[in-house]
């Protein structure tokens, strides 16, 4: 038997679970890189060979009736003209799926201008529309069994959310970083998790116990105890969700005299984490986390299926304010068919500079925003904002797709837009975003930008960290500012989530807090314990 | 009975492998997906290029293309022309007019003996 063995890596996310080896296939990491038009070109042509397949396979099993549906849908597929426009924007630089939803789009809006028996046919052209982005998003993330020890180089966010975490289960990384979207998935659904572990020698199978607080895994604990302590057994020591509201005043708003009302909301990264908030517990949502919500391609272009999510969250809130925010495309957050993991995007096409460089995305989500503002207080965040232009475009856009749908009866309201502010230009411009209804400081990027270190970068971690003391200084601009303009500013990130951290934040007048769910019970206890001591954290 | 006839600027002419014939849509809705499904079909199985053109519009569409001929909105009691050139211009002009008369095979297949002459109401 395997004697154990102790493999130090980095914490990158709290508590202990034990569980049986997965190993990730190295191969389904993506690789880093932007696809040329050559490679968009024949991933869309094998979706449509795909997508022809399947149906032929359907027509083949079915009645007559629903075998002249299928035909007919081949039919389309195979006709040259249906294609053509999708190959032509992608000779124009765009990426297979866009491409293909931007061009099926324009024909579904062409053929749904009557409501005749042909606007009926639009329908198929939308099920196309969709069956061939599936093809292109390959639907093969291979899930892996409930309670696993996730072993590889790296985790894509679109695979932790896929699997079922609630039989417990954990993640050590050889490569990975603490600061990465996955780690922050992680902690704030309370799943432990290594990284920088380097050479991990364990095969499928073999147990492995990872301890995300000290930053280790070993590999066979068995062989040195009679049986697993209760305590170590897969998800037994998660913590708890966090439960506020056991005082008698509200919830949500929790702090000192000294200090005045300090609000705490929530953010979302999928429906599972909306599902165990307790809305009595929070002011409201603070930040959704649109591209987290949504798996794939074929969902981020499904305006339906947007506003299927924003409807479970307004819902869920019960009146208290949702703050959703447009797809972060971009940077270290890929999206195969619309955007690939590209290191140098981080300071390229991302974020707003996405949609705006790709409206039919941005309008499909903009209508969902817009339907799902009529069902409850929608607020909408706009990311990675540079210059007031951007804001100022995107209005215009949300304008045009509100009078849309209001000349189509469709029940709507145009939601106020803010802006994260995450870029250095936009933090120290803050005086000339007065058309910004709101803002939102995203710490964790506004820190990479700032010390010109990427988060998921292990060399310049300790510079990524060591910006604090900048990022406060600027913090204390942008409440100034703010306070300037008369607009609401909150806070999201790590940053806010941290106890150790939260003192200074209200120290410099931000009020308005917005963490993983995971967070919400010690920045609670931390702003309690501020009015008992000093409490007064001084601006770095 | 719809004649076989040579349009305006289309004539046929020796050895030049055109046709052109001009057919009234009858068939119940028009031509929705199935029969578009059909007519397609039938006009890429021959050689030559095939067009329609709607309701005396000048502008003639890709018989062989379903986008086109769905975009065209075919419906009941439109004039349809089909023209074809090359190789079997005629006979692809023929077989697709003898689809539309028929209602494009696709219902009432048992019932046709419904006392209509072939496709032209009376």
């Amino acid at each position: 038997m395997a004697a154990p063995r102790d493999l130090r890596g980095s914490p990158a996310s709290p508590g202990r679970a034990l569980g049986p080896v997965h190993r990730a296939e190295e191969r389904s990491v993506p690789l880093p890189g932007a696809p040329g038009e050559g490679d968009a070109r024949a991933a869309l042509a094998a979706a449509v060979t795909v997508a022809v397949a399947e149906l032929g396979e359907l027509s083949a099993r079915s009645d007559a009736e629903s075998a002249g549906i299928l035909d007919f849908q081949i039919e389309l597929l195979l006709d040259g003209e249906l294609t053509a426009p999708a190959f032509a924007r992608i000779g124009r630089g765009e990426a297979a799926a866009l491409a293909w939803a931007g061009a099926m789009n324009a024909h579904i809006d062409t053929l749904a201008t009557d409501g005749d028996a042909f606007a009926l046919r639009a329908a198929d052209l939308a099920d196309l529309k969709n069956r061939v982005l599936d093809a292109l998003a390959g639907r093969t993330r291979a899930d892996f069994p409930q309670g696993a020890v996730y072993v590889g180089r790296d985790m894509p966010p679109s695979a932790f959310l896929a699997h079922d975490w609630s039989a417990g289960g954990a993640i050590a990384l050889t490569a990975g970083s603490a600061a990465s979207h996955v780690a922050l998935l992680a902690r704030s659904r309370g799943v432990p998790m290594v990284v920088g572990l380097g050479a991990l020698p364990a095969e499928p199978g073999d147990t492995a116990l990872v301890d995300g607080t000290q930053g280790v895994v070993r590999l066979h604990p068995e062989e040195r105890l009679d049986a697993p302590p209760a305590h170590l057994v897969a998800g037994a020591d998660r913590a708890p969700a966090a439960r506020l509201g056991a005082g008698g005043r509200y919830a949500g708003e929790t702090g000192a005299a000294e200090t005045g009302p300090v609000r705490l909301f929530a953010n979302i990264d999928t429906l599972a984490d909306l599902d165990a908030l307790d809305p009595a517990g929070v002011a409201g949502v603070g930040l959704v986390r649109t591209e987290f919500l949504l798996s794939d391609a074929a969902e981020a272009l499904n305006e339906e299926r947007h506003l299927a999510c924003y409807r479970r969250i307004v819902e869920r809130l019960g009146g208290r304010p949702a703050t959703l925010r447009m797809l972060d495309l971009g940077g270290d957050k890929a999206m195969p068919g619309l955007v690939e993991g590209d290191p140098a995007s981080v300071l390229g096409a991302r974020g707003v500079r996405f949609l705006l460089a790709h409206p039919d995305l941005a309008r499909i989500q903009a209508r969902a925003l817009i339907r799902a503002a009529a069902l409850g207080p929608v607020n909408v965040l706009l990311p990675m904002v540079t210059l007031p232009a951007e804001l100022a475009a995107m209005a215009r856009l949300f304008d045009e797709e509100a009078a849309r749908l209001a000349r189509r009866g469709v029940p709507a309201r145009r939601p106020p837009l803010g802006i994260m502010v995450e870029v250095p230009a936009a933090a120290l411009t803050l005086d000339l975003f007065g058309a910004a209804a709101f803002f939102s400081v995203g710490t964790n990027d506004l820190m990479q930008y700032l010390a010109a270190a990427a988060r998921d970068n292990p060399a310049v971690a300790h510079l990524y960290a060591g910006a604090e003391a900048a990022m406060f200084r600027l913090l204390d601009q942008i409440a100034v500012a703010a306070r300037a303009l008369g607009r609401p500013v909150s806070v999201c990130g790590d940053l806010a989530g941290d106890p150790a951290a939260v003192g200074r934040l209200v120290a410099l007048g931000l009020r308005d807090l917005s963490m993983a769910p995971a967070r919400l019970g010690a920045v609670r206890a931390a702003i309690e314990g501020l009015g008992e001591g000093s409490g007064e954290g001084a601006p770095g | 009975m719809t004649e076989t006839v040579p349009s305006h600027g289309f004539a046929r002419a020796p050895g030049s492998h055109r046709s052109q014939v001009e057919v009234e849509v009858t068939h119940g809705i028009g031509l929705h997906a199935r029969p578009s499904v059909a007519f397609t079909r039938l006009a890429k199985s021959f050689p030559c290029t095939v067009e329609v053109a709607v309701d005396g519009s000048g502008e003639w569409l890709n018989g062989k293309s379903i986008v086109k001929i769905i975009g065209a909105r075919i419906r009941r009691g439109t004039r349809l022309r089909i023209r074809a050139e090359g190789s079997r211009a005629e006979e692809a002009v023929a077989a697709l007019s003898e689809l539309v008369r028929r209602d494009f095979d696709e219902e009432r297949r048992i019932g046709r003996t419904d006392g209509r002459a072939d496709g032209r109401p009376a």
